[in-house]
C-alpha cells in the first residue's frame, strides 16, 4: 500500500506540471484581455503602460516559469514565514492578482472559510440525508418512498441551481422574508442569537446545494445497495437467522458503501472549488465566486492558481479514493 | 436404506407449496400476472435422509429450496419443519427457527460476504443465536473448520483468498455452525471443478453420517444425485412430476419427462452407452408466467394424449413410495379425471389429493 | 418620475437634511450593494467604476462635480478660475489652495506635498496608473507652500479641471504610500485596501471582491457628518439581485447600477421598499457608419482604410435614410425604460454643450425610402434595393448583450422595410472592446458596415471626446489599429475646429464650438447616428435620505449627507 501510494504520488508530479502548462496555455489562448474591462475613456497608451505594469509585456514562457517559481517556491516560503515568523521570502514577488493586486494566496485563505462553511456544510448535509434515503429506497424498491425519492433526485439533478436558488429567494426571501437573500460574509458567531442568524443565512444556499448533492449521492447509494441486495451473501446472511437490521446495515450497507465512499471522496475537491453559481446567487463570496469574477476580468494569476489548486485537490482525492478502496475492500490489494 | 425409511420420522413436510412472483407493468406498476415459479408442490423428507431434487434450469427447484427455508415469502401452502409450519411464522419466530434449518448455496464466491473474514462468516450465527463467549466461539469456529477440512490458519483470511472448493467448505461450515437438523444444498457443487465436486459431496455425506443431518439436495447433475440421494424428486415447470426412491427412479423411470431426462445421462459403461437411446425433447420449456393448459409437459411430451392438453394430471402413488403425475398411469381414477375438465383450473383440488396420498 | 422632479426632490431633501442629522454616527449602519464586487480601493490601480466609487467614501479629490456637472470644492477653499486668478491668463497653470486645518483620518494634516506625491505616484512610468489620462500633459506639480499646489501644463489647458478633480483622481497620503511608488505599487496590498483619506469614512475591513466595511471618520471636516456610523459595501451577484435586495427584501439601502429590463423594473417598483433613481450623463448608445470599405475582397492592409471609401455609405443620403428609418422612442422603451431617452446628439450633456439637434427623433420611413430612391437605389425583385448591380446590403455588428441584440433585430426590421438587407453579427464584448490588433472583430478594426456600442466622456468637458474624430486618429494598419476615430471620418474643417477648441478658454465659446462639432458628426454628416442617451439607474431604499444621483462624479459623492429617514 505504501509503495503504491508513493508511486502514485511520484506519477502525480509530472502530471500536475503538465496540467499547469495546459491551464496556462489555455488561458493564454483564450480570447480576452485583463484590461478588457478598462473603459473606453482610458487612452490606449495608458492601457499599454498598465499592461506592462502587470508584466504582460514579457513572452508567455517567461511568465509561465515565473508563475512556477512563485507557486512552488515563493508561496511555500511565505507559508513557512507565516508559520514560523521567519523571513525567507523577504522581497520575493508572490503570485499577485491582477484585479486587486493582493497576493492570490491571501485571497484564497480569506475565502476558504466561507466556502467550507456553506459548500462543505451542504455536502455534509447532502451526504447524510442521501445515505439513509438511498438505503431505504433500495430496500423498498419501487415503493412510494422510492418513487418520491426518485422524483426528488431527478429534480435535484435536473433543475439548475441558478433556477432553484432564485425560486428559493423569491419564496423565502421576498415573499415570506424568512431568510436573507444576501449572505453576510463578515458575520461572526459569538452567541446563540448570532448563531441563529448564521443558520438563517446559510439555510437557502445549503438547501439548494444539498438537494443537488443528495440527489447525486442517494442515487449512487441506492444502486449500490440494489447491486448488493441481490447478492447471494445477503441470502446467506438471512439464512443465518440474522435480524433484518443486521443484514441490511452490516452486510449490505458495508459492502454497498465501498463505491459510494469513493464517490464521496472524489466529490470533496468540488467543495473547495466552491459552487460557482450558488455562491453567485446568494452572494456567498467564496472560492467559486472568486473564480468566476476572476475569469470575467481575465485575472490570469488568480484563475491559474485557483484552477491549479483544484487540479492538485482532484489528483490528491483520486489517490485517496483509490487508497480508501484498498482499505475498505479486502479483495483489492496494491502490491 | 429404502426399506427402513417408512419407520422413520418425517422431518420436513411440504404441502401445496406455491410461490408466485408478481409481474408488474405500466406507470403505476400494477400487477398483470404471476410467474409461477413453484406451483403446488407437496412432498416430505424423512429424518436423516437425502432427498434429491432434479430438473432442468429454470424449473423452479432452487426457488423451491429457498422457499422451503422461507428465504422467500410463500404464496400458499405449508412447510412443516419438525412440526412447525414456518410458512406462516412471524419474522422474529422464524429467525429463532433458523438454527434448525440451513442452506448451502450454489455460488460459494457470491454467497460469502467479501468484507468478512472466515472466522467472521462462520462465527456470525453464533453471535446471533448463542451466548458463547469469545473463547468458546473461537473454539467452535475452529471445530467447524476442522470438520470441513479447513486449516485453522485461514480463520482471519477473506473469502477471495480461497479456491472455489475451499469457499464451499466455508459455506458448509457456516451452515453447520448452529447444529441444524435440515440443510438445503442448493446446487452446492455446480460451480466447482469436477475433481473438487467429489470432495465436497463426500464431505457432505460424511457430515450427514456423523451429525445425522437431513438434506434436500438440489442439482441438475443426475449422476451426482444418484450418488448422494436416497429418494429423488423430479421437477418440471414448478411442479413435481415424479418422486421415487433412487433405485426405482433410475431403474425404471415412469414419467415421460423423467425418462427423457435420464436418457441424457451418459453411461460410464461403453457397452451400455452404445445401447443408450436418447429421447430428444423438442421445443422450449413454456414460460412459468403462462403455463400450458392441462399437463405442464404436454407441449413437449413424446407420449402426449388428448387428455393431457385439457386435464392437469394429479400426482398419485402408483407403487408404494412412488408418485407420478401423469395421465399414462391413471387407471383407477379415470372417472375423477374425466370429470375434471370443468374444474381443470382447480389446482387446489388436485394438490389436496396429492397431499392425502402422500401422507401414506 | 422625470428628471426635473428628481432634482426637485433632491433639492428638497438637501433643504430639510440638516434637521435630520444632528450628530455624527447617530443613524447606525448604511448598507450598499455593488453587484460588481469591489476589488481594490486604490483608483489609480483600477479603472473599474465600482472601485473608484467605493474608494470615494474614503479618499477625496481636491474638487468634485455636483449633480449638474458643476465643479465644486471639496478639500480646497474655492475653485480656481481665470477670474479669481487661480488659473493663469495663458491657461497653462492652475493653483489650488487647500483648506487650512484639514486633517487625514489618522489626524495628520493634509498638505500640498500629498498632492505632489499623488501626481508623481500616478505619473510614474512603472506604476501602470489607470488614471494617467487625468494627469496628462502636466509639466510639473509643485507645492508652493504647505497648502498651495500649482500644476503647470505643457500647453494652454482651457479645461484645467482634470488632475485632482473628480473621484478618479483623489489625493493619496504621501506618508502612507511613500514606499508604493512605481513597480512597488502592486505589492502595497495593505495600503491599496485601506488608504488613509479625508472622506467621511475609514476602512475597517476589506475583503477583495466581497465586502468592505467602514466606520465614520472621527476626523472628518464636518463635525456633524456623516450621519451613519458604519457603511457596508457588499459585492457579488448580478444587477437584478442587487435591485431585489433594495426594492423587494429591503436588506440593503442602496444598489448601484441596477440596469434591468423596464419590465422587471416595473415589477420591483411595486415592492414598496424602495425606488429606482436615475440621472443622465453623457453615455450614448449609437450606430457608427464605416466611411471606408470593409470588404474582405480587399487585401489586408487596405481593407477598411481611407484608401477605399465605402461603396454604399459614402453617400450621405444613404446614411440619412438609415437614421430616418429608426424610431428611437421604441428602442428606449424596449431597452431602458425610464433610464433612457432618445437623442440625436453625440454630446447630450452638460446642458450648455448639448446641441438643440432633434431632427432625428421622428421616424420617417417614407422620407427614408425617397432618399434612397433619390440616391439611385431602386427596389429590386426581392424588395432589396439595388444600384448598378450592387445590392444594398449591410453588415451590422455589436457586442454580445441582450439589449443590443434586441436593438439589432428591431433596427434590422426597420431597415428591411426601406429595402436594406441587413446581416447581423454579435461579438463577445471582451474581444470586441479588447483592442487586440490581431483580431478581425474589434470595434476599432470595424470590419463591418455599421456598428453599435456606447461611449461617454469623463467629466464634464467634451473636448478630448470630440477630438477623437480627427483624421489622424483613424485606426489603420499604420497605428496597429489603435485610435478612437473608428468611422475614419476625415474633414479638415473639423480638425481645424478641434485645434480651435483647444485654444479657447471662454466657456460660452467652448460650448458653441462643441455644439457645432457635435452637429458636424451627427446631423450634418450622419457619420454617427446616436440612438439612446443612457442614464444611470440605481435603487435606494425609501428609508435612505439625502441621495442625489450624480453622473459626473462618484454616485456616492454626497454620502456624508445621507441619513436615515425616521
Amino acid at each position: 500500500m505504501f509503495t503504491f501510494a508513493l508511486r502514485r504520488f511520484l506519477i502525480a508530479i509530472p502530471t500536475l506540471l503538465i496540467i499547469s502548462l495546459a491551464i496556462f496555455l489555455l488561458l493564454e489562448a483564450a480570447p480576452g484581455d485583463p484590461l478588457g474591462d478598462v473603459p473606453l475613456t482610458v487612452p490606449p497608451d495608458v492601457k499599454e503602460k498598465m499592461r506592462a505594469a502587470l508584466g504582460l509585456d514579457s513572452p508567455w514562457f517567461v511568465r509561465y516559469f515565473l508563475w512556477l517559481k512563485q507557486f512552488f517556491w515563493v508561496e511555500p516560503l511565505n507559508l513557512v514565514d507565516y508559520i514560523f515568523g521567519t523571513d525567507y521570502a523577504q522581497g520575493m514577488q508572490r503570485v499577485i492578482s491582477f484585479q486587486s493586486r493582493q497576493p492570490v494566496m491571501q485571497i484564497i485563505a480569506q475565502r476558504v472559510p466561507q466556502t467550507l462553511t456553506v459548500v462543505g456544510m451542504s455536502y455534509l448535509i447532502g451526504v447524510s440525508i442521501a445515505l439513509p434515503i438511498g438505503i431505504y429506497s433500495a430496500y423498498r424498491q419501487y415503493s412510494w418512498f422510492d418513487q418520491i425519492g426518485t422524483l426528488v433526485s431527478m429534480i435535484g439533478f435536473s433543475v439548475p441551481t441558478f433556477f432553484s436558488g432564485v425560486v428559493l429567494i423569491i419564496v423565502f426571501g421576498v415573499k415570506l422574508q424568512w431568510f436573507p437573500s444576501i449572505y453576510d460574509t463578515m458575520h461572526q458567531v459569538t452567541d446563540w442569537e448570532s448563531f441563529l442568524k448564521q443558520v438563517r443565512q446559510m439555510a437557502m444556499p445549503v438547501m439548494v446545494l444539498s438537494l443537488y448533492n443528495a440527489a447525486q449521492i442517494s442515487r449512487f447509494m441506492r444502486s449500490s445497495m440494489l447491486d448488493n441486495l441481490n447478492q447471494d451473501y445477503v441470502r446467506t446472511a438471512r439464512a443465518k437467522g440474522l435480524t433484518e437490521t443486521v443484514v441490511l446495515l452490516v452486510h449490505v450497507l458495508r459492502n454497498s458503501l465501498i463505491p459510494v465512499v469513493t464517490v464521496i471522496a472524489l466529490g470533496v475537491p468540488t467543495i473547495f472549488g466552491g459552487a460557482i453559481i450558488t455562491e453567485q446567487v446568494f452572494k456567498v463570496n467564496g472560492l467559486g465566486q472568486q473564480l468566476i469574477t476572476s475569469i470575467h476580468s481575465n485575472d490570469m494569476p488568480m484563475v491559474m492558481t485557483l484552477t491549479f489548486i483544484f487540479a492538485i485537490l482532484i489528483v490528491t482525492f483520486n489517490l485517496i479514493a483509490d487508497l480508501l478502496y484498498g482499505i475498505l475492500d479486502p479483495r483489492i490489494r496494491y502490491d | 436404506m429404502l426399506d427402513h425409511k417408512p419407520t422413520q420420522k418425517t422431518l420436513v413436510e411440504v404441502d401445496g407449496l406455491k410461490l408466485y412472483f408478481p409481474i408488474t407493468a405500466g406507470l403505476f406498476r400494477s400487477k398483470v400476472g404471476d410467474v409461477k415459479a413453484v406451483d403446488g408442490v407437496s412432498f416430505s423428507i424423512f429424518e436423516g435422509e437425502t432427498l434429491g431434487l432434479v430438473g432442468e434450469s429454470g424449473c423452479g427447484k432452487s426457488t423451491c429450496g429457498r422457499a422451503l427455508l422461507r428465504l422467500y415469502d410463500v404464496t400458499a401452502g405449508s412447510i412443516r419443519i419438525g412440526g412447525v409450519d414456518i410458512a406462516k411464522l412471524s419474522a422474529d419466530a422464524l429467525r429463532r427457527m433458523r438454527p434448525t434449518m440451513q442452506m448451502v448455496f450454489q455460488d460459494p464466491q457470491a454467497s460469502l460476504n467479501p468484507r468478512m473474514t472466515v472466522a467472521g462468516i462462520i462465527g456470525e450465527p453464533l453471535d446471533e443465536h448463542t451466548t458463547l463467549n469469545r473463547a468458546e466461539k473461537l473454539a467452535r469456529i475452529y471445530e467447524l473448520m476442522d470438520a470441513v477440512g479447513l486449516s485453522r490458519d485461514f480463520a482471519n483470511r477473506y473469502p477471495h483468498a480461497f479456491s472455489g472448493g475451499q469457499r464451499q467448505r466455508i459455506g458448509i461450515a457456516r451452515a453447520l455452525a448452529l447444529n441444524p437438523k435440515f440443510i438445503v444444498c442448493d446446487e452446492p457443487i455446480a460451480a466447482l471443478d469436477v475433481s473438487i465436486q467429489a470432495q465436497v459431496v463426500n464431505l457432505l455425506e460424511e457430515l450427514q453420517d456423523r451429525l445425522g443431518l437431513t438434506y434436500l439436495f438440489i442439482s441438475h447433475d443426475l449422476s451426482m444425485v444418484r450418488h448422494i440421494a436416497d429418494r429423488v424428486a423430479v421437477m418440471y415447470l414448478g411442479q413435481i412430476v415424479e418422486l421415487a426412491s433412487r433405485e426405482a427412479l433410475y431403474g425404471s423411470p415412469k414419467h415421460p419427462y423423467t425418462q427423457a431426462l435420464l436418457s441424457a445421462v451418459p453411461e460410464p459403461n461403453p457397452e451400455h452407452e452404445a445401447n443408450r437411446r436418447r429421447i430428444i425433447l423438442t421445443g422450449d420449456v413454456p414460460s412459468p408466467a403462462n403455463p400450458p393448459e392441462g399437463c405442464n409437459f404436454c407441449t413437449r411430451c413424446p407420449k402426449v394424449m388428448d387428455i393431457c392438453r385439457k386435464v392437469e394430471p394429479v400426482s398419485r402413488e402408483i407403487e408404494p413410495g412412488r408418485f407420478v403425475a401423469c395421465h399414462l398411469y391413471e387407471t383407477t381414477t379415470t372417472a375423477g379425471a374425466t370429470a375434471a375438465p370443468e374444474a381443470s383450473g382447480a389446482n387446489s383440488l388436485s394438490t389436496n389429493n396429492t397431499t392425502t396420498q402422500q401422507g401414506v | 418620475m422625470k428628471l426635473k422632479t428628481a432634482l426637485l426632490g433632491a433639492a428638497a431633501t438637501l433643504v430639510f437634511a440638516p434637521a435630520a442629522y444632528a450628530e455624527r454616527g447617530s443613524d447606525g449602519e448604511v448598507k450598499i450593494i455593488y453587484w460588481q464586487a469591489v476589488s481594490t480601493l486604490n483608483p489609480y490601480l483600477s479603472s473599474g467604476t465600482k472601485d473608484v466609487e467605493t474608494a470615494s467614501l474614503v479618499i477625496e479629490p481636491l474638487a468634485g462635480f455636483d449633480e449638474n456637472g458643476v465643479v465644486i470644492p471639496r478639500l480646497v477653499t474655492e475653485i480656481p478660475t481665470v477670474e479669481n486668478g487661480g488659473v493663469s491668463a495663458d491657461l497653462t497653470s492652475i493653483t489650488w489652495r487647500i483648506k487650512p486645518g484639514l486633517v487625514w483620518s489618522d489626524g495628520t494634516p493634509v498638505t500640498a506635498h500629498d498632492a505632489v506625491f499623488t501626481a508623481n505616484y500616478c505619473m510614474d512610468p512603472a506604476g501602470g496608473c489607470a488614471q494617467l489620462a487625468r494627469y496628462e500633459g502636466i509639466k510639473s506639480v509643485e507645492a508652493l507652500d504647505d497648502l498651495t499646489v500649482k500644476i503647470t501644463y505643457n500647453e494652454p489647458r482651457p479645461n484645467p479641471y482634470t488632475a485632482f478633480v473628480g473621484a478618479t483622481s483623489p489625493l493619496l497620503q504621501a506618508a502612507q504610500f511613500a514606499n508604493c511608488v512605481g513597480a512597488a505599487a502592486s505589492s502595497c496590498t495593505e495600503q491599496n485596501f485601506a488608504p488613509v483619506g479625508t472622506g467621511p469614512f475609514v476602512v475597517t475591513e476589506f475583503r477583495t471582491n466581497d465586502v468592505v466595511q467602514m466606520e465614520a471618520n472621527p476626523n472628518y471636516r464636518d463635525a456633524a457628518k456623516p450621519a451613519f456610523a458604519k457603511v457596508t459595501v457588499k459585492g457579488g451577484g448580478e444587477a437584478a439581485a442587487a435591485a431585489r435586495a433594495v426594492m423587494e427584501t429591503g436588506e440593503f439601502d442602496y444598489a448601484w447600477n441596477t440596469q434591468i429590463s423596464p419590465e422587471v423594473q416595473g415589477q420591483m417598483a411595486t415592492g414598496g421598499k424602495g425606488e429606482f433613481i436615475y440621472a443622465f450623463g453623457t453615455l450614448v448608445e449609437r450606430i457608427e457608419m464605416n466611411m471606408t470599405d470593409p470588404s474582405p475582397s480587399l487585401p489586408e492592409g487596405e481593407r477598411a482604410t481611407a484608401a477605399h471609401p465605402h461603396p454604399i455609405l459614402s453617400d450621405i443620403r444613404v446614411r440619412t435614410a438609415l437614421s430616418k428609418a429608426i424610431d428611437r422612442d421604441v428602442l428606449v422603451e424596449v431597452g431602458y425604460g425610464n433610464a433612457g431617452r432618445a437623442t440625436c446628439n453625440l454630446v447630450p450633456a452638460p446642458a450648455a454643450f448639448a446641441s438643440d439637434n432633434t431632427d432625428c427623433l421622428v421616424q420617417d420611413v417614407e422620407g427614408a425610402k425617397a432618399l434612397l430612391t433619390e440616391a439611385g437605389w431602386v427596389p429590386g425583385p426581392d424588395g432589396v434595393r439595388v444600384k448598378d448591380g450592387m445590392r444594398l446590403k449591410l453588415l451590422y455588428q455589436t457586442s454580445v448583450n441582450a439589449v443590443r441584440q434586441d436593438f439589432q433585430s428591431i433596427i434590422k426590421q426597420w431597415w428591411n422595410d426601406i429595402g436594406v438587407e441587413v446581416e447581423l453579427k454579435a461579438i463577445d464584448a471582451g474581444v470586441y472592446f479588447g483592442g487586440d490588433a490581431g483580431s478581425p472583430d474589434t470595434f476599432q478594426k470595424f470590419y463591418a458596415d455599421v456598428e453599435m456600442y456606447a461611449n461617454n466622456f469623463d467629466g464634464t468637458d467634451p473636448e478630448p471626446y470630440l477630438a477623437h474624430y480627427t483624421c489622424e486618429k483613424a485606426p489603420s494598419p499604420a497605428t496597429q489599429w489603435q485610435g478612437e476615430n473608428v468611422n475614419r471620418y476625415c474633414d479638415p474643417a473639423y480638425d481645424a475646429l478641434v485645434v480651435e477648441l483647444g485654444r479657447t478658454g471662454e466657456m460660452d465659446k467652448r460650448a458653441e464650438l462643441a455644439r457645432r462639432m457635435n452637429d458636424m458628426l451627427t446631423k450634418d454628416t450622419m457619420t454617427i447616428v446616436p440612438l439612446v442617451d443612457r442614464g444611470r439607474l440605481s435603487a435606494r431604499s425609501l428609508s435612505l435620505g439625502g441621495v442625489v444621483l450624480n453622473t459626473w462624479d462618484s454616485e456616492l459623492w454626497n454620502v456624508s449627507d445621507w441619513y436615515r429617514v425616521k
